[in-house]
């Protein structure tokens, strides 16, 4: 299945005054969508560089709750959703840092949820109000035992828009906490923008497909269990964030218990086609000789470098993922096709990069990576040896 | 120890705590009051966390959730807020004294709070599950006996949960009065916290009377507030006050301009860099508009970054400015790295001495001259687009006349024709 959802309008040449322009980040989109598409609560602790988001928070949010600290965010929110709320936060590295082993409750008691991560430089305090793509192998690897969690990335104030719609979604059809990964510069820079590029968003709620004997853990749909809060009258339910069977009662190594965690990672990956989001911008339908790969922020500079290079003759396709966990196969297809590859990402030594080919990288797979500053549209086109070629 | 008692409540397993344990009569004790007090188990969430007291998960035929050490306070919490829309819900969260240790903090935000919800520390002074190690609200006469940290004082998380605003707080020593703090508790509206002594034959005390000697004295304390009602209200959109900004007039410009703005902190800078590429958009041109400033957003430099293209702009860095507006020595020292031979750099007439790389050119002007601290980044900024007529100049002019501050904006805007040509 095709899975190119977002197609960019990529010029505007001339003033059109029926145009809803206006100056806007990517925080007041991201928070407007969120609430559109069923999130009610946002759970805060300000952290720069996603104050915008804790402030638009507080403005949107049905409620909104000032914690203490991170890990009263995470705990506060694993709460809320138990008992049928949405709940949302942002932080940055150092709060997400705080909150790992609340997250990991959430993934094992199988609680929706979204977490923002507003990227900054690192490492540790780094720099708070430095732009970075440098938490994605955080995320890689924040579940203990290696258990995948949605990772959704805008590229774009559409992708912003339509990406937060899919989060609520993912996080509501398969019971999961979602993280949308972004970065200073994307939710702090204001730009010129017309709503009515937003499409109207389709809102989101809890699966409860009941039949039968309900067990809290019982999957019933997309090897997920129906989702019954706490304070339900109709049904007692069970949430446990240690090894458990259906019953949520809690196991060591039985297989039932071991079979349940195991679903875990089953019913993201067996769906992922479902939630795997990308965009493709191809010159042709063959695939061209080149290939530029990126996420997130890069994707800007990614996206004039295209424009530069095919104005210099230089064939070269664009692909930007906007899921980029769990990693779908299908990346691997779609690169194989092509002779040269440049993977550009703002991070050391290529995150992205890392997770798809580990250690050793492929001879026809060259890296743009920078710290402490975007990537910039002439050091991608740089890359390409002879581009007047 | 098994149990017979209050089946509806408790489901019919058996119960896991070692032989003396006292956590089972808690669990009783509270079984009793809530059927006592007309609870079904559909209206009681069980939260429970990690160590000995974690063990009642299973126990309760309520519903129930089971997190993390030292964290069902804050769990609860949620719980509780979460459900206090529908009516007589009730949370009870479990701790034990290490947990409590750990999530002290959360304790204290729970009695501040005041959301009603009860939670039960079941202290047996120790770490039951790991060896008997001391816990922060292991007494003083407990670590004296067993010759450990003996200097440090324990926490009294009676005294500190009443000292942070909690409803209702009491420690009990004896079952003789579990069941009357039990009661009050649960009837009381707002965060109600019971420490119950508990013995652990394993690693502890073995015998009642001896653990309420080396407890802290039994005590109880109310805090006469409201409890804090949660409300969950629409809220309108934020676009609703996203102003819509209108083409009304046409750029002079063929290829994209950045353009710096350099000052300090409290100049106005930022909102200069908003007001230009607000004005970029009236005049039919894509726009961006980057702040950057020192985390102490009170003191130092202001850097505003604007970019001006009658293209869509997705990349919103700028390496290159073509156009450098500087006002104070602030701003200079943070872009004078970025500034190339190709800047055209405009510079109040005071910082000229600090130049000293090449630039394309230099325009020389006694802004700070013209007009106070405040206003000099709107000046010099209006003045270098008249000279590079981007676009026409009224277009800024229309945003600062559509601002609340307009006067003096405005008032600026009428010095401009001070600074000359």
């Amino acid at each position: 299945m095709s899975c190119k959802i977002f197609t960019f309008v990529h010029t505007r040449t001339k003033s059109d005054k029926t145009l809803k322009t206006t100056l806007i980040d990517g925080s007041k989109i991201l928070t407007e969508a969120l609430v559109r598409s069923g999130a009610d609560v946002f759970v805060g602790y300000p952290i720069t560089p996603s104050n915008l988001l804790y402030s638009y928070g507080k403005q949107r949010f049905p409620l909104f709750l000032a914690a203490p600290d991170e890990i009263s965010t995470a705990q506060w929110m694993a709460g809320l959703s138990a008992t049928g709320h949405l709940p949302v936060t942002s932080s940055a590295f150092p709060g997400i840092a705080l909150m790992v082993e609340s997250i990991n409750m959430a993934y094992a008691m199988e609680l929706p949820s979204i977490f923002i991560l507003t990227q900054r430089l690192g490492p540790s305090t780094g720099s708070a109000t430095t732009g970075a793509q440098g938490d994605l192998m955080l995320l890689k690897g924040i579940i203990s035992g290696g258990y995948p969690l949605p990772v959704f990335s805008p590229s774009s104030y559409e992708d912003a828009w339509e990406l937060s719609n899919k989060a609520v979604e993912t996080a509501l059809r398969f019971r999961t906490p979602v993280f949308i990964l972004t970065s200073k510069e994307f939710v702090m820079t204001q730009k010129s923008f017309d709503l009515d590029r937003l499409k109207p968003l389709p809102k989101h709620t809890h699966m409860r497909e009941i039949s039968g004997e309900f067990k809290p853990y019982k999957p019933v749909k997309d090897l997920t269990p129906a989702f019954v809060p706490l304070g339900d009258d109709e049904y007692l339910t069970r949430f446990t964030a240690s090894t458990h069977d259906q019953d949520a009662n809690i196991r060591k190594n039985d297989p039932e218990a071991l079979e349940n965690s195991r679903r875990l990672r089953k019913k993201l990956v067996d769906n992922l086609d479902d939630f795997f989001f990308y965009e493709w911008d191809k010159q042709a339908e063959k695939p061209a000789e080149n290939l530029i790969l990126t996420w997130g922020i890069t994707a800007s500079a990614a996206r004039e470098a295209t424009e530069a290079l095919r104005r210099m003759n230089v064939p070269v396709d664009l692909l930007i993922l906007k899921t980029l966990l769990p990693v779908s196969p299908r990346i691997y297809d779609m690169m194989e096709p092509y002779e040269n590859i440049v993977i550009a990402e703002e991070n050391l030594t290529g995150q992205l990069k890392e997770i798809l080919f580990g250690e050793k990288t492929p001879e026809k797979i060259r890296t743009v990576n920078k710290i402490g500053d975007m990537i910039t549209p002439q050091e991608i086109v740089a890359t390409f040896k002879n581009p007047a070629s | 120890m098994t149990t017979t008692v209050q089946p509806q409540m408790l489901t019919d397993k058996k119960f896991p705590f070692c032989p003396g344990c006292g956590h089972g009569i808690a669990i009783n004790n509270l079984a009793r009051v809530l059927l006592e007090q007309g609870y079904k188990p559909e209206d009681i969430t069980v939260v429970s966390d990690i160590g000995c007291s974690g063990l009642i998960d299973p126990l309760f035929a309520t519903h129930t959730i089971h997190g993390l050490h030292g964290r069902s306070p804050a769990l609860g919490l949620g719980v509780a807020m979460g459900l206090q829309q529908k009516p007589r819900k009730k949370t009870i969260a479990f701790i034990g004294d290490g947990g409590a240790t750990i999530g002290l903090q959360h304790i204290l935000e729970d009695a501040r709070r005041n959301v009603d919800m009860t939670l039960i520390v079941l202290n047996n002074l120790l770490y039951g599950m790991t060896g008997g190690q001391i816990s922060g609200l292991s007494t003083q006469k407990y670590k004296e006996i067993i010759d450990f940290e003996k200097d440090i004082p324990p926490f009294d998380i009676i005294k500190l949960a009443h000292a942070s605003g909690a409803r209702y707080a009491a420690r009990v020593n004896s079952p003789k009065g579990m069941q009357d703090a039990l009661r009050k508790a649960i009837e009381t509206p707002g965060f109600a916290i019971v420490e119950i002594a508990s013995m652990c034959p394993s690693y502890g005390v073995k015998r009642l009377n001896d653990l309420i000697e080396l407890m802290h004295e039994e005590e109880s304390y109310e805090n006469p507030r409201p409890e804090t009602r949660i409300v969950f209200e629409e809220k309108p959109s934020l676009f609703d006050k996203q102003p819509v900004i209108t083409a009304e007039f046409s750029p002079h410009m063929e290829t994209r301009k950045g353009i710096l703005i350099a000052g300090s902190a409290g100049g106005g800078v930022q909102s200069v860099g908003k007001f230009l590429a607000t004005a970029g958009i009236k005049a039919g041109l894509h726009t961006t508009m980057k702040g950057e400033y020192p985390i102490t957003v009170g003191t130092g430099f202001s850097v505003a970054e604007v970019i001006l293209d009658k293209k869509d702009i997705h990349y919103t860095g700028l390496e290159n400015p073509g156009i450098a507006v500087v006002v104070t020595e602030d701003g200079w020292h943070k872009i004078k790295k970025r500034i190339t031979p190709q800047t055209t750099l405009y510079i109040d007439e005071k910082l000229t001495g600090l130049v000293d790389v090449p630039v394309r050119e230099m325009i020389v002007k006694p802004f700070s001259k013209i007009v106070n601290r405040k206003s000099v980044a709107l000046l010099a900024t209006a003045y270098m687009l008249k000279r590079e007529q981007f676009f026409p100049p009224e277009a800024l002019k229309k945003v600062l006349e559509n601002h609340r501050l307009k006067d003096i904006f405005l008032a600026t805007w009428e010095r401009l024709e001070l600074v000359g040509d």
